[in-house]
């Protein structure tokens, strides 16, 4: 199988895509850790409850409909996450806190095989994004006929524009400016009088949202069983450890290098089983903090 | 005749003589030998595993994943276990058809059938250990389950060492009765290389004998032995082998996999993947256009050489429409078997049963008609009763339970996906397009290697 110009295309949308369902999952956990502190390890399950509730407001009422309630309805589970469990272990060590959301997960896992049972429940993609995209009619290199589905472009599209929003909320808003103070220094925000709570809430529940806008687009792709969540939750910690803790632009950067990793070996299963392990070895070898880790921070 | 009487009657010590004594000796060693002569080979019996099987209740064991990737399949086969214990204790369901049958409906030789079941997880650790635990702690007779042949495998080699008896549940990797196989380990279902057999005259007849097949292949024993045979079996009916990807059995996404096929030159698409793995890989090709796609002036087809009717029910008839497959027995059969068995299990849960279930409940009830037949739970002697045992009345025709191999040979399924139009229920799926007979999918055990090893475990 040689690496043709069209192998090569077909590699690097598949690449792509792939890191944008990761960049998606670690973008909320890059976020929750690096304003909250937190090692979110129930960031899967929240990304299982999006999936199990698009399908099935996509199956009662259609697709519109779970986009437009899936995103608010894992905002308001993440506040009620935070509020009810998460703050009580702002002060404890990470440890605990990866044991109480580890634990979490796994109750969240269970109770959704408990109500859907263990099988795949089929998620239709809607109708505007089935099919095809003839790329062989965009792209002139290529030869012959070279297809892509529809729906995995839509995929990155969605990666693209939701990323983006994130960056613009922290970088143009007052709210953002004010999160990312906290960051730096949440104590000195208090002294300042900065109801500093109140907002990391709200991060928490913004990166629930993530999930549950990865959950509508992502779960015709990664389909809706239970055991996605914990499948899609290691390569997804593991960016964010590669692109640094806590850093929006290196979980981007990682997980599109581990998307382009993964689909470049496909063809050779025990480096495709290992290269994201591999990766990630080289690179807290070379560089502790990760690619774009702030200095200091679990290095 | 008075004299006579009252002479045995009222022997005195004097009278003894040294005959008599002798005399009185060896009829009373005869008698203390007594309940022997009525226990077949008792002579030669000895503590194997956990016989001798003490007090009135006689325990089984039954391993099913009842988490994880297969956990649906292992609810069914636990909900066909139970009904076998139900119909081995009261009676009913196949023992009325099973022939010859040795099988009373009274529990086995006499004793009530009793159970415990364990979680395998699909995973080779948690399934030894949850196998130990039925064997050391609870005592059971005989070891039985298991919806994968990685597990299958473990567990015939925990059971082999243990002098227990396992019968396997869903297995259809060439390993279990190939190289892997044990003389303590036995299996009802059919398997990969039957698969390749049956199915590949089907594909040459359907799509043409000019062909060239794309393997992704599950990365473990089972995918292994499927992709071997049907890369065999399809290359014997004439078609070309384009390439195979060995996939993680944890993939979710295979597009990474997908990309190389659209890559290649191959018009028919071979998913070697069971269960979730096939379900999304196979929506996920169908996203990737394949269903509607030419390559070569011709269809690109896809084929899922083991099929069952969760998986169908988990990618969507509209997905599997026209999708062909096998299958070791589906519920629409209409043998006398068949037709007790499916009644018996809708009866009990309100619809009708997997072929997980069908191997799962046929296994037991094999097992509890051998002890019968050896009228013993001696192992060695059960063993023997199985191997080379004939039978029909279980739903898939004549079957012999080879011992060379113990390995059934049995007519086998070819099914087809229905089109979501063509289903009358939630339970219709696929369609029997095929029941292709024992003598057509047979083969010589040779070919697999492998040594069953003693009766007597080490």
């Amino acid at each position: 199988m040689d690496m043709t110009l069209n192998a090569f295309t077909l590699s690097v949308l598949t690449g792509l895509q792939l890191g944008s369902i990761y960049v998606l999952i670690a973008l909320g956990l890059t976020l929750i850790f690096g304003t909250l502190g937190v090692v979110n390890f129930a960031h899967g399950a929240l990304y299982l409850i999006a999936i199990y509730l698009a399908v099935s407001i996509n199956n009662a009422l259609g697709f519109g409909l779970a986009l437009i309630l899936v995103p608010p309805i894992l905002f308001v589970i993440g506040v009620l996450l935070e509020r009810g469990l998460i703050q009580r272990f702002y002060n404890r060590p990470h440890t605990d806190q990866i044991l109480v959301t580890f634990g979490l997960a796994i109750v969240l896992q269970e109770l959704l095989k408990w109500i859907f049972g263990a099988n795949n429940i089929p998620f239709a993609i809607p109708s505007w994004g089935n099919g095809i995209i003839m790329l062989h009619d965009y792209l002139p290199f290529l030869e012959g006929f070279v297809v892509y589905p529809k729906w995995r472009m839509i995929l990155v599209v969605v990666a693209i524009v939701t990323v983006s929003a994130v960056f613009a909320l922290l970088h143009l808003t007052r709210f953002g400016l004010v999160i990312r103070a906290g960051m730096r220094d949440a104590e000195m925000l208090q002294f300042l009088g900065v109801n500093i709570n109140r907002r990391f809430m709200i991060v928490f529940g913004l990166g629930a949202m993530i999930a549950g806008i990865a959950g509508v687009f992502g779960g015709p792709v990664t389909q809706v069983s239970p055991e996605v969540g914990m499948q899609l939750l290691v390569p997804s910690f593991l960016i964010v450890v590669i692109g640094g803790m806590g850093s929006l632009g290196g979980a981007v950067l990682a997980g599109i290098l581990i998307g382009m990793a993964q689909s470049f070996t496909a063809p050779y299963i025990y480096l495709n089983t290992i290269i994201i392990y591999l990766i990630t070895v080289i690179i807290l070898l070379v560089r502790p903090r990760g690619l774009l880790g702030a200095k200091g921070v679990f290095e | 005749m008075t004299d006579v009487k009252s002479d045995k009657t009222n022997p005195t010590a004097a009278g003894w003589s040294r005959r008599d004594v002798l005399k009185a000796t060896s009829v009373g060693a005869v008698g203390a030998a007594t309940p022997m002569f009525f226990t077949q080979n008792a002579w030669a019996e000895k503590a194997i595993g956990n016989y001798p099987v003490n007090g009135s209740e006689v325990v089984l064991g039954f391993n099913v994943p009842q988490t994880g990737a297969y956990a649906d399949e292992g609810a069914d086969e636990l909900r066909a276990y139970k009904l076998a214990v139900k119909h081995l204790n009261n009676g009913g369901g196949m023992l009325d058809t099973l022939k010859p049958s040795m099988l009373k409906g009274n529990g086995i030789l006499g004793k009530k059938v009793t159970y415990v079941t364990g979680d395998t997880q699909t995973n080779a650790d948690a399934s030894r250990t949850s196998a130990r635990r039925m064997i050391e702690r609870d005592k059971v007779i005989m070891v039985t389950g298991g919806s994968s042949s990685g597990i299958a495998i473990a567990q015939q080699y925990l059971c082999n060492e243990l002098g227990i008896i396992f019968m396997c549940g869903l297995t259809h990797s060439n390993d279990t009765t190939g190289k892997d196989k044990q003389r303590y380990g036995f299996r009802h279902f059919f398997n990969a290389h039957m698969t390749g057999k049956a199915l590949s005259p089907v594909l040459s007849n359907e799509y043409g004998k000019d062909r060239r097949a794309f393997h992704l292949t599950a990365d473990y024993s089972w995918g292994h032995t499927q992709q071997e045979s049907m890369q065999e079996f399809t290359e014997k009916e004439g078609w070309g082998t384009e390439g195979n990807i060995m996939t993680p059995l944890k993939t979710t996404d295979f597009s990474q996999y997908l990309s190389q096929v659209l890559n290649s030159d191959a018009d028919v698409l071979i998913l070697n993947h069971y269960g979730a793995n096939m379900v999304n890989s196979l929506t996920n090709a169908v996203n990737f256009g394949m269903r509607d796609m030419q390559k070569n002036g011709k269809n690109l087809e896809i084929v899922v050489p083991l099929y069952s009717r969760l998986m169908a029910k988990g990618a969507g008839s509209a997905n599997i429409d026209g999708v062909l497959g096998t299958s070791g027995w589906n519920w629409a059969l209409q043998d006398e078997g068949s037709k007790v068995f499916v009644k018996a299990f809708s009866d009990e849960y309100g619809f009708p049963p997997s072929q997980a279930a069908h191997t799962c409940y046929v296994q037991t009830l094999l097992y509890a008609n051998a002890c019968e037949m050896a009228g013993t739970f001696y192992p060695p002697e059960v063993i023997k009763a199985l191997e080379d045992f004939e039978f029909t009345g279980a739903g898939n025709g004549p079957t012999l339970y080879r011992g060379s191999d113990h390995q059934c040979i049995k007519d086998i399924l070819v099914m087809q996906g229905k089109s979501p139009s063509a289903r009358n229920s939630d339970f219709d799926y696929l369609q029997i397009v095929d029941q292709v007979d024992a003598k057509t999918v047979d083969y010589d055990p040779a070919i697999f290697g492998g040594e069953l090893g003693p009766y007597e475990p080490a």
